[in-house]
């Protein structure tokens, strides 16, 4: 027995005082030298070199600049400008320099015209800036506005006319769904790009222009200049130079792209041109288009209001956010993966009579518009467009099965084309159906999916990425605009990098038989024959009709005779030249009637086009200018103002 | 008469006792100065002097409150007190908002600070729990403590608030420290913080972190954006010379070249103003403040109030340290007020509601003590 428990245990409370007292003298000693050391930094800085500080206080007018790079410029295949900078002048304020805002607004809008947009953008962003940090009130200041504010300048210090650089698109509504446009950079954009980055006035809101945007913006440079007391520059100390953004050539070819758009006429739509080989987009068009200069500056109200209350829509881009049923121009598609799963060899038969009956289900079945075509192959299927044929390859498929292939054939998930917030679309199956309804899957969708009806989903870009795997013997590739990039004029050419083609078949019989099944289609006795005839070479291809309504009872209609809104979408997929393919089209025309009648003769335009060379005549209005030089703007520039 | 004349007199002897004169005149000079400075960042405004003056008067409330607890009482509480502290911590989490994390509950009435809290409650959890165990601490206690520090600062962390998440854990590290935690642990600490600070670098840092303390490096690097601040602060440092521009005359704080001039930056508003004498007193009213808390600690009987005490007084030295230095860019810009002078609720009630817990060290001493 221990009369004492062990010594270390035991609080020894002289020895911890003791203790304490080391540390917080020690604590106190450190406090002291690190108090000490401040006080000699703060020495340091404002005694022995407070002068140099003082002088640098003063010389506040001093003040780092930023110098924003010339965006990059966009060509097309040919190297013809489709997206250029032209140099302007725009007026910032100063808001620490100019006083109230409101009288400045007022009295500078008795020279200078200010819309309402520009005064309600000017407010917001110059709330969200520094005080000293110029804002923009108004861009693209006239030459005779410029003269008139030259005289006027003494009476408005802190206001300034600098010189910068206006994206313009010299084709205007031709590509405005593929290049999309720039448009002033507002307070949400600010939060995301930072401040420094509020120098850029403009960001690519859509197409190219905002998928691209960081590659095409450049970086930010700045200079030190010297301000007088109204704040102007008057003098550069020094430069970090910016980095210009790299230039973008499109894989689209001008003089297609305007055949595309003159062979719809006054037709609304939307098609896609690409080459099989490389998944190179060589035109796209929606119709109807828009000028994309309208909103480079801030759009009008008037403007906005007539494009957005414009019942054809003219700002969707029906290719990738557009999208309703494929109809019969999946038959190729679904017709592969009947050989694909094993249920069907090309020269399997079917006897059509004209109506399908699900095995065991009486009553009325599912009706072949042309009646009952009799012994079908995989071939005369594709090329009579039999539509009882599918629909018993899509029962004997089973839905599931029947989703997977079309899963893989790249349905019901983005291309990955260079554009933002393409759609999904959508493939018919009964997961797909829960999460829109509360009703079961009833067998009569799997058939009807068949001839690509129900609740599929599938854009243009979808159908000709589809179509142009089966021209380019079953490799599936990612569409795409942009096929090279270059850091600067003198740079070469860069291409981006494409991923490796997904195969969608490892029979290349299989593909074969579909492609004859195609070629049959433009062959006499096939739904698109009155489209080929006259051709000097061969082509393949699949007309459609994407119902907008469900047919009555027995009674056969003229789509024609419809009310306009309630007419079908006509389709067309095709490819050119049959043997080897260096095109692949999918034409989708709104209220077209008949694919066969209204779609298809669209594509054999662009076929001959492309492929003999007929393209129409150039818009004598859109010719652009040589393209300019600047690659910077630079406060240097704006010493120069110009003269009266 | 007279009566009356006693009566008042008591009381005035009762409610005053317990406070500590000379901090207490030390404290009113800072707010003074506080109050003045920011008159003049305010550009001659008033609404934000009356509201710093409202926040002393809450915090200086909650000081004398806490002088007049009998320390051990104050102990007793502790674990409670540190408890309760800690929900809103996590709360904060939730339902926080702020610029670059969660730092703050909005109570309607004004922005709510959960982390100012731990500045105080983590210390007396510290100070409750070596008391009980004999000193130098022994390796198990140490790291228990540590595991104390390490909960709330890794909330703090998560918000995330990289200062005060520091400050708090420094203000622990201090209890430690004065508890006769060995020289080899001081050191062991010490490599593994700069071992561990690439790693920080790489998976910890946010972004804007990382900026910070780049820019901080090379200033010069972005002058549009973050090195903006460290130029403009230090212009303002530097040009104040010998006795500064007079009070209301700085024109790098009137100009608005100086970012967040009422809180952060204040010191630097100071220096411009009022030169190096006007930072040569405050920073002595600093080193009164602190000495005043260690020595009070020193004439305390037991260990819970003696390591407290100290600690809070070394916690206060940090902030002047870290603020001090990074308004004048011998420091990255880290985010940590100035002790009273930067506007600002929580930290101001908090700091004064400390030293009232030094008072109350000073004045109630225990009679039997462990």
């Amino acid at each position: 027995m221990r009369l004492r428990p062990p010594r270390r245990h035991l609080k020894n409370l002289v020895a911890e005082a003791d203790q304490f007292r080391r540390r917080a003298l020690f604590g106190f000693a450190v406090v002291l030298v690190a108090l000490g050391g401040l006080a000699a930094w703060y020495f340091k800085l404002q005694v022995i070199e407070g002068e140099e500080y003082a002088q640098r206080a003063e010389a506040n007018r001093i003040k780092p600049r930023p110098i924003v790079p010339g965006r990059g410029l966009i060509y097309d295949r040919k190297g013809r400008i489709l997206a250029d900078n032209v140099p302007a002048f725009r007026l910032d304020v100063v808001p620490d320099k100019a006083g109230d805002p409101k009288k400045l607004v007022a009295e500078l809008g008795k020279i200078i015209a200010l819309s309402p947009e520009d005064i309600a953008a000017f407010e917001k962003t110059r709330k969200a800036t520094r005080s000293f940090r110029p804002v923009t009130l108004k861009l693209r200041i006239s030459d005779d506005e410029a003269a008139r504010f030259a005289v006027d300048r003494w009476r408005f210090p802190g206001v300034e006319l600098v010189p910068y650089l206006n994206r313009r698109y010299p084709y205007g509504p031709l590509l405005a769904h593929v290049i999309g446009y720039v448009s002033r950079i507002d307070e949400k954009d600010l939060e995301t790009m930072g401040e420094t980055n509020a120098a850029y006035t403009h960001i690519g809101k859509t197409g190219i222009e905002r998928y691209y945007e960081e590659v095409l913006r450049g970086r930010i440079g700045f200079e030190r200049v010297e301000t007088n007391v109204e704040g102007r520059a008057m003098r550069q100390m020094g430069v970090q130079p910016a980095t210009p953004g790299a230039d973008l050539r499109l894989s689209i070819d001008l003089d297609l792209q305007q055949a595309m758009v003159a062979a719809f006429g006054d037709l609304d739509g939307s098609a896609v041109a690409i080459d099989p080989r490389t998944g190179e987009i060589l035109a796209m068009v929606s119709l109807p288009g828009y000028d994309p200069n309208l909103f480079v500056n801030g759009i009008s109200h008037a403007d906005y209001k007539s494009l957005i209350e414009n019942p054809s829509r003219p700002l969707f881009n029906r290719n990738v956010l557009g999208g309703g049923p494929p109809g019969s121009t999946v038959k190729p598609l679904i017709g592969l993966a009947g050989l694909e799963s094993g249920l069907r060899t090309p020269e399997f038969k079917v006897f059509s009579t004209g109506e399908f009956h699900i095995p065991g289900q009486r009553g009325r079945g599912w009706r072949d518009a042309h009646g009952g075509a009799g012994w079908t192959d995989l071939r005369k299927s594709i090329a009579a467009s039999v539509n009882f044929y599918y629909y018993k390859l899509a029962y004997d498929m089973g839905i599931e099965r029947f989703d997977s292939y079309m899963r893989q054939y790249g349905f019901g998930a983005p291309t990955g084309i260079d554009l933002v917030g393409e759609r999904a679309g959508a493939v018919p199956s009964p997961q797909n159906k829960a999460t829109y309804s509360k009703e079961p899957w009833y067998p009569g969708e799997t058939v009807n999916a068949g001839i690509g009806q129900g609740s599929w989903v599938a854009t243009t870009l979808q159908l000709v990425r589809g179509t142009a795997a089966i021209a380019d013997g079953g490799l599936l590739r990612r569409p795409h605009l942009v096929a090279a990039r270059r850091d600067g004029y003198q740079s070469p050419w860069l291409p981006l990098a494409q991923p490796e083609p997904v195969r969608i078949s490892d029979n290349p019989a299989n593909v074969r038989a579909v492609q004859e099944g195609m070629m049959g289609t433009m062959m006499p006795g096939g739904t698109g024959a009155a489209m080929a005839r006259g051709a000097s070479y061969a082509m393949a291809g699949k007309t459609g009709t994407a119902q907008k309504i469900s047919r009555k009872g027995n009674v056969s209609f003229n789509p024609h005779l419809l009310p306009y809104h309630l007419r079908h979408q006509a389709l067309f997929v095709g490819y050119a030249p049959a043997e080897n393919p260096t095109i692949a089209v999918a034409v989708s025309v709104e209220h077209g009637g008949y694919g066969g009648t209204t779609a298809a003769p669209i594509a054999r335009k662009i076929f001959d086009a492309w492929l003999l060379g007929k393209m129409p005549e150039p818009d004598p209005d859109a010719i652009p200018v040589a393209p300019p030089v600047v690659t910077a703007v630079t406060a240097a520039h704006a010493v120069a103002e110009p003269a009266r | 008469m007279n009566a009356i004349l006693r009566w008042l007199s008591d009381l005035v002897a009762r409610i005053v006792r317990t406070l500590d004169w000379p901090l207490c005149l030390a404290l009113l000079a800072l707010m003074v100065i506080s109050l003045m400075v920011q008159y003049s960042a305010g550009n001659g405004s008033l609404r934000p002097v009356f509201a710093q003056g409202a926040r002393f008067m809450v915090g200086g409330a909650a000081m004398w409150a806490l002088s007049r607890l009998p320390a051990m009482r104050l102990r007793t509480w502790t674990p409670a007190i540190f408890a309760l502290s800690m929900l809103p911590l996590v709360a904060v989490l939730f339902i926080g908002t702020g610029k670059h994390g969660h730092h703050w509950i909005d109570l309607k009435v004004f922005y709510f600070q959960p982390s100012e809290l731990l500045k105080l409650s983590l210390p007396m959890m510290l100070a409750w729990y070596l008391h009980r165990e004999p000193l130098p601490p022994r390796v198990h206690v140490v790291l228990i403590a540590g595991a104390m520090i390490a909960l709330p600062t890794g909330l703090i962390l998560l918000q995330p608030d990289f200062g005060t998440g520091m400050l708090v854990a420094v203000s622990g590290v201090f209890v430690l420290f004065l508890a006769g935690l060995s020289w080899w642990w001081i050191g062991a600490a010490a490599a593994g913080v700069a071992a561990a600070a690439p790693a920080a670098w790489f998976w910890w840092l946010k972004p804007y972190q990382k900026d910070r303390i780049l820019t901080f490096l090379n200033p010069e690097s972005d002058p549009l954006g973050t090195g903006w601040n460290i130029i403009q602060s230090k212009i303002a440092v530097g040009s104040g010379g010998w006795i500064g521009k007079g009070w209301g005359q700085g024109s790098q704080s009137r100009l608005d070249y100086l970012p967040e001039h009422t809180t952060d930056f204040i010191f630097a508003v100071l220096s411009e103003e009022f030169g190096w004498v006007g930072v040569a007193v405050v920073l002595s009213l600093y080193l009164f403040v602190i000495g005043r808390c260690l020595w009070i600690a020193a004439q305390a009987r037991d260990t819970y109030s003696r390591v407290l005490a100290g600690a809070l007084g070394l916690a206060m030295f940090v902030y002047v340290i870290v603020n001090g230095g990074m308004v004048s860019g011998l420091l990255p810009v880290v985010g940590v007020p100035m002790p009273l002078l930067s506007y600002g609720g929580t930290s101001a009630v908090s700091l004064l509601a400390g030293l009232g817990v030094v008072m109350a060290v000073r004045a109630h001493k225990p009679m039997h003590v462990r």
